[in-house]
């Protein structure tokens, strides 16, 4: 990239009716927070004037300072200091670069803002040194997949999904996973997720549970949400949020894993019918993967754990452990 | 050769250029490609490279499961069928097709790597990172390497495929130490999800052409997908096996149920949304990758296992990447361990080939 020399242009001051503030083709600013600048205008006045360019005569694009400019409209500043780049020496690309190292040098840039450089970038450069030169300076790998999840995260998701995506209420991986969801049902998902306060990592699960389910049923997710059991767990009054969240799972893993689950139900049942002595554990291993089983005794002297021991040896209902899917069982 | 159609040509590298490997392979594009750099995710990119490492590597089984001891012949990467559930969507991050023009160089490497093994059996395969015979129109493998491992006495090459291009082999007069193997599914899996492959009556024509040319066989049917009506399913491939493959002639036949990376999942919910393979139950192994519930996994190798049994009594099958527990229930014995099934399918390499 060329110098650009950016220190002697003079600051002028720019009617606010013609910046044209709807985020334009330099702009890498979402789900901010103004009221912080704008207690510090408010203290110690504008620091940096804005950059701008103009587009048209009478009509200008901010090229850095899009925050700013917000925050002195909000304070109802009807003139606005700025320096005014030329369009003759500063090409579209200039200015989008000019942006992205005023914030990259600032700030940490969140996932919707990456996704908006990314984007503005493939304007004007190929794939290849957007992935050589860019996407290392956003801290991300060099990888095609990564950089057109970051993209698809801009345009395809809407206002109010990229909004927690960007104060993190969202992690990146459910995005993605939303990505996979049909456009129509985003929204619906969405709001189970935030109606729930789900963590990252139920968040995650819930919609991989439901892709999954709508795809082996056929049925469109909004259906399936409408189903009236998971609306009777979802409106239950004497839950707290935790508990609706483990009921919503309980039914989806169930609707999704029939056989695992009935296998854990089963062998549930088996240990509970056993009546193991106090601090006895049999437990199963993850999944049942491997047919071995373990069991756990407490105790604080020998003679009681020799006691327990001896009360399993005489417990019939040991017959019975095994695989709980086998019918001898 | 429908699935083949180079459009774009990358020499990544001025020594790949230069190679007269790389010379033959240009002078048989069907026309006339453009030439370019850099990756283009498209299975009409053909990139000519020098593979930097090792050509022969051990098959990266996990610790958890048995694994039969395969060498991987790495002769390119990326294949041009589009299979919904292809691991290699998730191992490369480009779908490009890439040779590795250095092979005819480094080929004595191998050798002698493998001659200066002698008591030691290696199995051979090229179809782990692309399907062996798909490009061999136009790179000739079978050209290059049916004579070489025919001469090899401790060494068989496994030419794993979905493809019908079996041009290179019956024009070889080599069959020694080569087994043709074709990768069966259910006709339903074949249709739906191994896009541009060839249907299984016309990979099992394609078997009955090679053996009747005197190759010995083998089959993978791997991955096993649960879908609707698999029994009857799986049973339509064994019947058209019976009217086709005389069972004498196959050295062994692999069951392997679908087992993926997690990674896959998205690329395969993006790419193939109307993919069923995602619809089973699958867990986490213990290698990390998703696989069916233990149950799951025992009932698909039980049937298959007694559909093939009852057409031969004397076929050597095997499992692939499964757990001593598996082998147990559904074959009846297991090998217990990766060594007991190396031995085990060693031991089918000197009864066939001496």
């Amino acid at each position: 990239m060329k110098m650009l020399n950016l220190a002697e242009i003079p600051i002028q001051s720019v009617d606010f009716r013609h910046i044209h503030t709807e985020p334009g083709p330099f702009c890498m600013s979402f789900g901010f927070e103004l009221q912080s600048l704008i207690f510090s205008i408010e203290n110690v006045g504008l620091i940096n004037p804005p950059l701008i360019v103009e587009k048209r005569p009478g009509e200008m694009d901010i090229v850095a300072g899009y925050r700013r400019i917000k925050a002195l409209i909000q304070l109802k500043t009807t003139s606005i200091p700025c320096k005014i780049l030329s369009h003759s020496e500063f090409s579209p690309f200039d200015c989008l670069l000019v942006n992205f190292y005023d914030n990259l040098v600032s700030r940490e840039f969140n996932d919707v803002e990456k996704g908006m450089l990314l984007n503005r970038l493939q304007e004007h450069i190929s794939k290849t040194m957007i992935l050589e030169q860019f996407m290392p300076l956003l801290g991300l790998p060099c990888h095609r997949p990564t950089l057109d999840l970051f993209m698809r995260v801009e345009n395809e998701l809407n206002a109010e999904i990229k909004e927690y995506l960007a104060h993190g209420g969202l992690s990146l991986k459910t995005a993605r996973l939303l990505l996979e969801v049909e456009e129509d049902s985003r929204s619906t998902v969405f709001h189970l997720i935030s109606s729930l306060k789900l963590t990252m990592n139920q968040q995650l699960q819930l919609v991989d549970y439901l892709i999954d389910i709508s795809h082996t049923t056929g049925k469109p997710i909004p259906l399936l949400l409408d189903d009236i059991q998971l609306n009777r767990i979802i409106a239950e009054g004497d839950t707290n949020k935790p508990q609706t969240a483990k009921a919503v799972f309980e039914l989806l893993r169930h609707t999704r894993y029939p056989r695992l689950s009935n296998a854990e139900k089963d062998f549930k049942r088996v240990i509970s019918r056993m009546r193991l002595p106090k601090g006895v554990h049999v437990k199963a291993p993850p999944f049942f993967e491997t047919p071995q089983y373990r069991l756990e005794v407490m105790f604080k002297e020998g003679c009681e754990l020799k006691d327990k021991l001896y009360r399993l040896s005489r417990n019939q209902e040991l017959d019975n452990l095994g695989d709980p899917w086998k019918k001898n069982h | 050769m429908s699935s083949l159609n180079i459009r774009k040509v990358v020499i990544d590298d001025d020594k790949a250029r230069n190679l007269s490997f790389t010379k033959r392979i240009l002078s048989r594009l069907a026309s006339e490609p453009s030439y370019g750099t850099g990756y283009t995710g498209s299975k009409e990119t053909l990139h000519l490279l020098s593979h930097k490492g090792e050509f022969l590597k051990p098959c990266p089984g996990t610790r958890e499961y048995i694994c039969c001891g395969y060498q991987i012949l790495n002769v390119a990467t990326g294949c041009p069928l589009n299979c919904s559930y292809c691991i290699l969507q998730s191992y490369f991050s480009y779908s490009d097709l890439a040779v590795f023009v250095n092979l005819e160089e480094a080929i004595d490497q191998v050798f002698r790597l493998i001659d200066g093994q002698p008591h030691r059996i290696f199995r051979i395969g090229t179809g782990e990172f692309t399907d062996s015979l798909a490009l061999d129109p136009l790179v000739f493998w079978t050209d290059l390497l049916l004579s070489r491992f025919s001469k090899t006495k401790n060494a068989v090459l496994e030419l794993k495929t979905k493809t019908i291009n079996i041009g290179g082999l019956l024009s070889s007069q080599q069959r020694d130490r080569i087994i043709v193997s074709w990768s069966l599914n259910s006709p339903f899996i074949a249709s739906r999800e191994e896009h541009k492959a060839p249907s299984i009556r016309k990979r099992l024509e394609a078997a009955r052409e090679c053996q009747r040319e005197g190759f010995v066989l083998s089959f993978h049917f791997d991955p096993i997908l649960v879908h609707p009506n698999w029994r009857d399913e799986y049973r339509k491939t064994l019947e058209m096996m019976d009217q086709y493959i005389d069972p004498k002639g196959i050295i062994w036949i692999s069951l392997g149920s679908f087992r993926f990376m997690p990674d896959l999942k998205n690329i395969i919910r993006r790419f193939h949304p109307k993919s069923s393979v995602l619809d089973g139950e699958f867990i986490v192994g213990l290698d990390g990758k998703c696989r069916y519930f233990r149950p799951i996994r025992v009932e698909l190798y039980s049937y298959i296992r007694e559909l093939l049994e009852a057409w031969s009594d004397d076929i050597s099958l095997y499992l692939c990447m499964e757990s001593d527990d598996v082998w147990r229930e559904s074959m009846g014995w297991s090998p217990r361990n990766n060594q007991g099934l190396s031995d085990y399918l060693d031991s089918r390499v000197v009864e066939v080939f001496g």
